[in-house]
């Protein structure tokens, strides 16, 4: 694989679609999505449960394959490779972060952060070396031969982030990472993926229904019934979610005065 | 990833679920110790075999004086005895007959002094001697003179001798058997079992001359019980038999339509047999051992399913994190033959040590060959790859966005 990803888009999804089919029952989930990310960018994806958020990150992930559109991942046409190919381009191009952390039981902290290196054919004693660098920076070194259940919420999300980062990827993926954490941890956490982009230039995609996560991202796309609602700046598009919310508010507000009227009319 | 590292990641899920995977591997040790202790019953019987045909003198038949027809009606056996001495010699002269000893046997009283034992008595020629492999512990074996002479001497079993004697010297000394009194001459050194069921130990053996005048009432002077030959070859056994058949038929004048009026037993059919004993065991034990190995195979392939269900995320979390398909096979085919591996290290040292048990007990030997070791390594390597093989594929199959939803 040459490596071209700098002098084009890091990720590019141009209509891409996604069904579902149960027998002959087509469910359509996204209908037609463009998308574009460059390197070093920091994108926050919204949407409310069923807005076809998941099935995005999957597709972003690699983890699925779009029904039709292409996607484009790191100068690869993804929905032509193989799953051992899949598997590879994963492996060297994407860096996940879970919101259960999945982290791998039976296994020390040091072991878990160095497996992705392990399916790169990196030799054990090296894996391990990067590894315990990856645990260095996130500050987690002197858990390195624990197992991930005797640490913390936020100290597993910490280890997930190092395992994240250790094959160094041009993308890093992070699927509600603060969904099991408590407000604390979750801003220590949205600050390591912050300083990740601001120092190092680290592209990421945070997956995310809390706006407060979301501000921590420059920009925000919104998604909503399978379409992109909004696709701009972080700031304008929460600013434009709380209006939303509001005269989504005001409506129900209305809806609800408008029906107890009716019944006092009666 | 490489092998020692998917292999040591295998031990590591068998050891996180120590009971279930020690229950897993039971079926595949017990099949793994039959095949072994199959293995090692049947050389250790063939050794047996070995060993009690070298006590008993190889290659030998019996000629026995059957019962004869008389007037249409079948005669007790013995009761005419119609073998001689001159059949004796005239089998002793044939190409394929390596040695050949008539027979008049006995059970006398032997006593010495106040001692006194009931014991068989053997009278024969020298012949006897060479053909049975005797060996003497004391003194000199019986003579041609002492047959020629009709010599008043015996030559005593191990047992007899001391039993008579305790610690002084038999040689020379004179005993009696039947209240007759036949001297000391030697003593042998073997033991074990003799073909007519006795034990050589307890065996006295005098000429057969002096036997017939002094032990055994025969109905002429000539006749014997029965005659043992030998063949030069364990292969001109079957023309020796055909040739001492042709002889004594021709000699005691039997005509073509007629029934011998003896009877030829092969020893080396006891050889036979207890050969065709030790294939019918073996055949139990590997029947037991295949249908062992077959049943614990179908409990690994289960095993290994309800693992590749219960670790269907960490299946997930490997593929979304760079697992190809073809690792995450890898690593539940290797996870089985580690199984099977252990449970065939288990297997043979169980069946060792149940080897090492029966050896113990001094009656039979049992020893597991590095035969049986290599066949055990490759029968559960075989087992483990051929039932892991379908619960890995499915591993392999599982897609990672649903092994990630799988909680």
């Amino acid at each position: 694989m040459p490596d071209t990803s700098h002098q084009e888009a890091l990720v590019q999804l141009s209509a891409v679609r996604k069904s579902y089919f149960s027998g002959r029952v087509e469910t359509p989930v996204l209908h037609g999505i463009d998308f574009t990310m460059l390197h070093g960018d920091f994108v926050a994806v919204m949407g409310q449960s069923g807005s076809g958020k998941s099935t995005l990150m999957n597709i972003l992930g690699c983890l699925d394959t779009p029904t039709s559109g292409n996607h484009r991942l790191a100068g690869s046409e993804v929905s032509q490779l193989s799953r051992a190919e899949l598997a590879v381009l994963r492996n060297r191009t994407l860096g996940f972060v879970f919101q259960s952390f999945n982290l791998l039981k039976r296994m020390s902290v040091l072991d878990n952060v160095a497996l992705p290196l392990l399916y790169a054919s990196v030799s054990r004693a090296e894996a391990r070396k990067r590894a315990a660098i990856q645990l260095a920076k996130v500050g987690l070194t002197e858990y390195s031969h624990r197992q991930p259940n005797q640490l913390s919420g936020g100290q597993q999300q910490r280890v997930a982030i190092a395992r994240a980062l250790v094959a160094d990827p041009p993308l890093i993926l992070a699927d509600e990472p603060t969904g099991n954490l408590d407000t604390r941890t979750s801003i220590d956490i949205m600050a390591v993926l912050t300083e990740l982009n601001r120092d190092r230039g680290q592209s990421i995609i945070v997956v995310t229904h809390e706006p407060d996560i979301a501000a921590y991202a420059k920009r925000l796309v919104r998604l909503k019934d399978g379409l992109v609602l909004y696709d701009g700046p972080a700031h304008e598009g929460l600013r434009q979610l709380q209006e939303d919310q509001r005269s989504e508010e005001t409506a129900l507000a209305a809806a609800a005065s408008a029906k107890d009227a009716a019944k006092e009319g009666a | 990833m490489s092998f020692f590292q998917v292999w040591a990641e295998s031990l590591r899920a068998m050891l996180a679920n120590p009971m279930r995977t020690l229950l897993t591997m039971l079926g595949i040790i017990i099949g793994i110790a039959s095949v072994v202790l199959m293995l090692a019953v049947g050389d250790g019987i063939k050794a047996f075999i070995d060993k009690q045909l070298s006590v008993l003198g190889s290659n030998l038949v019996a000629i026995g004086a059957d019962s004869r027809k008389a007037v249409g009606a079948r005669l007790k056996t013995g009761t005419v005895l119609t073998l001689t001495m001159d059949d004796a010699e005239a089998i002793n002269r044939l190409p394929t007959v390596l040695g050949a000893a008539p027979m008049l046997t006995t059970f006398s009283q032997i006593s010495y002094g106040n001692e006194n034992s009931a014991n068989t008595v053997h009278g024969t020629t020298p012949a006897n001697f060479v053909i049975r492999n005797l060996r003497m512990a004391k003194g000199i074996p019986i003579s041609d003179v002492d047959v020629a002479s009709a010599a008043r001497v015996a030559v005593l079993g191990k047992k007899v001798a001391e039993q008579l004697f305790y610690k002084t010297d038999p040689l020379n000394q004179r005993i009696r058997i039947d209240n007759q009194s036949f001297q000391v001459i030697g003593v042998l050194d073997n033991e074990g079992q003799t073909f007519d069921a006795g034990d050589i130990a307890e065996l006295v053996i005098v000429p057969i001359t002096s036997a017939r005048v002094a032990l055994v009432r025969t109905p002429t002077p000539r006749t014997v019980q029965y005659i043992i030959a030998q063949a030069k070859s364990a292969e001109g056994l079957a023309d020796m038999v055909a040739d001492i058949s042709d002889l004594v038929r021709d000699r005691h004048r039997i005509r073509a339509e007629d029934q011998d009026d003896f009877r030829i037993t092969n020893f080396g059919d006891f050889a036979k047999t207890g050969e065709a004993i030790a294939a019918g065991l073996s055949i139990a034990l590997g029947f037991i051992g295949a249908i062992s190995l077959v049943v614990g195979g179908i409990g690994i392939m289960n095993i290994m399913l309800v693992s590749v269900t219960e670790r269907t995320r960490e299946i997930g979390i490997r593929m979304a994190i760079g697992a190809r398909p073809a690792d995450v096979l890898w690593q539940f085919l290797i996870e089985a033959v580690s199984i099977c591996l252990v449970s065939g290290v288990i297997g043979v040292g169980l069946s060792a040590g149940l080897a090492a048990a029966v050896t113990s007990t001094g009656k039979f030997d049992m020893s597991i060959g590095l035969k049986a070791v290599l066949i055990a390594t490759v029968f559960s390597c075989g087992i483990g790859v051929f039932f892991g093989f379908y619960p890995a594929r499915r591993a392999s199959k599982l897609q990672p966005v649903e092994c990630l939803r799988h909680e």
